[in-house]
């Protein structure tokens, strides 16, 4: 076609030239290109926000990766999106903290092999001059109570995480109904609700670890804590390779044995004992459910 | 006599269910110079497109040089025997030369070739003092000298020109188009000139066809067809069209021309 | 203020020492939202130019369907792709999900509306007489094609301009379809807001200030092509 190319004038074709030439390199940047793995060496797992967030597994994945040759692609997002995305065979191993959920999961089939591997702790944090008097008080209920008497602001997740399933469940459980000007939702992860809070000077639920991490920017005080039903576990567990075919059966294997290995349990126990003072999280493997929180 | 360069044969072109063209037959034959006159919206653009294989019609058959125009003919290599001249210069963005260049570009030209050629065009009609100038910066009347000399460097074998000189002012117009017919008498091109203005005509055309309401109402030689009575009617037309159409489109059906020659 | 301040001063440390993953991150960015692009202008462009000249049956609809889809919100499209890729999706068997492939098609389909859509408009902006008089001198349907983009070469560039623009602050679709993996699918818009949510906020603004630098770097770089262009 040379009369086509002929027909450029000669800037035009400096300039188109030029832009080709630059998308082109940024297309090819070789130092970028992530390495594609057979789909017998890929594990997906599908976790929370809050477990990322924590920042334990960018530790713990790299052990796994080193120690068994599989890689991870981690998928973090909310726990009912976890769920189901373990509920359609589109992740081969799960990492959550709803065990309600966890348990209809297995009972359906689409999960198996489940076991708790460490536990952390929700606190119920608020501003220092402590509004509606929850402090020292034993019972997580009985302070939400309290909270929605004094018509104290309290700012809720709102976002259908493991967090928010747990705050409603202790509203319930206190017998009231959150409404009202006072009540507010933020629709966002825990650092940003926390951060949220602080501004507002009100009360919310958090996870310890994500309260920790944050400590130093806010302007909120721990007043309860120690409640059984406060307690977040964490259950590790394989989508039913036998139930979907594309499942990475020996991946997901792997990878819940790697978490309830002694040595990956030792790491999760000092985890975070460098940077506040005190472990982010509690391992748990080997024990059960029940002997939580006693 | 000598080959029909176009021949038409039964052309209609349809507007939506407005009939804007009806030649029942037409033929250009080489070397000669036709004006096409009549007033605004008798249908002489539409013929002129249709010649220039721009425009396909809804019934009828056309030839080029001999080749009948089919479903499946290739359009551009017709095209590419003729060249047409536009009412605006229609100028792209760059230079003189790249403009008057365009054509030959198109063709696959050799760049030397290219040079000699649009460099004999721009003297034809002398505006080679513009060839770097960026053409979006030209007055109208070299503007249009520009759009004269790209067509010109085509060496078509039919020329085409619609109202070329209309959106022009006066003294520029009359001294533009006594150049074009010069150059046009000289080259021998054969020219098919389209005009509203009966002045026009003997600069350019040595035929005339007369058209109103898309029907070709006269042909024939320039001196017989602008003979007495007809110089009167074409005089009113000429002053009487502006009128007609900002009354009524249509009311072109009631021209006295029209009538005379039914 | 001094949270920008040490955001800024980090964002600026990350960059001198080059550290690793900031780097990758910032490589990725470009290489997924610069080939999305380069699909969207190679798709996009043409499409536009034709939908602005042609006049077929559903021209309107198709153009309707290219200016709604100039809005179209990353998320919906983050979804849709999803659902094709997903393992048990129609297109499961390739394997692409939470991969940069993945990526690029999600900020294909993104850019490819806002491309095509700025081209249809330049395109359409100009006289149609051009068309008339290109072809008169014989110019071939890529000729014109050639010549109308040429002449209608500054809304172009503001196509790529706004389809760049769009698909590399995009967040929606590549979290949903990339996954945000560290070292595979992570880019900045996906680390800064998973910055946000662990509450690292001088390292979110730190990679914000990255992706601001280089968006603008960027649509500086074509804006000048452009006001070049405009004096050429």
């Amino acid at each position: 076609m040379s009369d086509f190319k002929s027909l450029l004038f000669s800037h035009a074709r400096r300039q188109l030239l030029v832009f080709m030439l630059l998308t082109g390199i940024l297309a090819t940047v070789p130092g970028a290109t992530a390495i594609a793995a057979p789909a017998s060496r890929e594990v997906i797992l599908a976790t929370t926000t809050s477990t990322q967030d924590s920042g334990l597994l960018d530790v713990l994945i790299p052990m796994f990766e080193s120690q068994t040759g599989y890689i991870v692609k981690t998928i973090a997002v909310g726990t009912g999106q976890a769920l189901a995305l373990g509920a359609r065979g589109e992740a081969d191993v799960l990492l959550c903290h709803a065990p309600a959920a966890e348990m209809e999961l297995v009972k359906s089939g689409a999960a198996t092999n489940r076991k708790l591997v460490m536990h952390n702790d929700f606190i119920i944090v608020g501003p220092a001059d402590d509004p509606a008097g929850i402090c020292g008080l034993k019972s997580a209920a009985e302070a939400f109570k309290k909270i929605a008497a004094a018509q104290a602001v309290f700012v809720s997740r709102g976002d259908d995480s493991g967090t928010h399933k747990k705050e409603k469940e202790i509203w319930a459980k206190a017998g009231v109904k959150p409404e009202g000007r006072w009540y507010q939702e933020a629709g966002a992860g825990m650092g940003q609700t926390l951060n949220i809070t602080s501004e507002k000077q009100g009360y919310t639920l958090t996870d310890r670890a994500t309260y920790l991490a944050l400590k130093k920017r806010l302007g909120l005080k721990i007043f309860v804590q120690g409640d059984g039903a406060l307690l977040n576990i964490y259950h590790v567990m394989q989508v039913n390779p036998r139930r979907f075919d594309k499942v990475n059966g020996p991946g997901g294997l792997a990878f819940v044995d790697f978490m309830v290995a002694e040595s990956t349990q030792k790491v999760i126990a000092s985890f975070g004992v460098k940077e506040y003072g005190e472990p982010l999280f509690f391992a748990d493997a080997g024990k059960s459910e029940e002997d939580l929180g006693r | 006599m000598r080959e029909a360069v176009l021949e038409l044969k039964n052309v209609r072109v349809h507007r939506g269910s407005r009939l804007v063209l009806d030649v029942p037959h037409l033929v250009v034959r080489r070397g000669e110079t036709l004006a096409v006159v009549g007033p605004n919206g008798a249908g002489k653009s539409t013929l002129l497109q249709v010649m220039a294989c721009l425009l396909r019609p809804g019934a009828g058959e056309i030839s080029v040089c001999g080749e009948r125009v089919e479903r499946g003919t290739n359009l551009v290599r017709l095209r590419r025997r003729m060249a047409m001249v536009l009412q605006r210069p229609y100028l792209l963005d760059g230079t003189v030369f790249d403009n008057v260049a365009v054509g030959l570009r198109m063709r696959g030209v050799p760049r030397d070739e290219v040079r000699a050629r649009v460099e004999q065009a721009l003297a034809t009609f002398g505006i080679e003092h513009l060839a770097g100038r960026r053409a979006r910066t030209l007055s109208g009347g070299e503007s249009q000298r520009v759009s004269l000399a790209r067509a010109f460097v085509l060496e078509p074998e039919v020329l085409f020109l619609d109202e070329p000189t209309s959106s022009l002012d006066v003294p520029t117009r009359m001294g533009l188009l006594a150049e074009l017919g010069e150059v046009v008498r000289r080259t021998r091109v054969t020219t098919v000139f389209v005009t509203h203005d009966v002045i026009e005509i003997p600069f350019l055309a040595d035929r005339t066809v007369v058209m109103a309401g898309g029907r070709i109402v006269a042909d024939g030689p320039v001196r017989e067809v602008l003979g007495a009575d007809m110089r009167r009617a074409l005089a009113d037309l000429a002053a009487s069209a502006r009128w007609i159409l900002s009354q009524d489109g249509d009311g072109i059906a009631a021209f006295p021309v029209a009538c005379a020659s039914r | 203020m001094d949270l920008v301040v040490e955001g800024i001063v980090k964002a600026f440390w990350l960059l001198v020492r080059a550290d690793r993953e900031v780097v990758r991150i910032t490589l990725l960015t470009l290489r997924v939202s610069g080939l999305a692009t380069l699909i969207a202008v190679v798709v996009g462009v043409p499409l536009g130019t034709v939908l602005a000249l042609s006049t077929f049956r559903g021209r309107q609809v198709a153009v309707s369907l290219v200016n709604t889809g100039m809005g179209l919100p990353p998320v919906v499209v983050g979804l849709w792709v999803s659902i094709l890729l997903w393992r048990y999706g129609p297109l499961g068997f390739l394997r692409l999900m939470y991969t940069p492939t993945a990526m690029v098609i999600a900020q294909s389909v993104i850019a490819l509306p806002i491309v095509t859509g700025f081209t249809m408009a330049g395109i359409g902006q100009l006289d149609p007489g051009v068309r008339l008089q290109m072809l008169s001198l014989g110019a071939s349907w890529w000729q014109l094609l050639w010549i109308l983009l040429r002449e209608a070469r500054l809304s172009v560039l503001a196509a790529v301009i706004a389809g760049f623009g769009g698909v590399i602050s995009e967040i929606g679709a590549s979290m949903m379809v990339g996954g945000n993996v560290m070292g595979q699918t992570r880019i900045l818009t996906t680390a800064t807001a998973m910055e946000v949510s662990r509450g690292h906020f001088d390292m979110a603004i730190a990679l914000s200030v990255i992706l601001l630098a280089l968006a603008y770097g960027i649509t500086f770089g074509l804006t000048h092509l452009q006001q070049k262009g405009r004096h050429a």
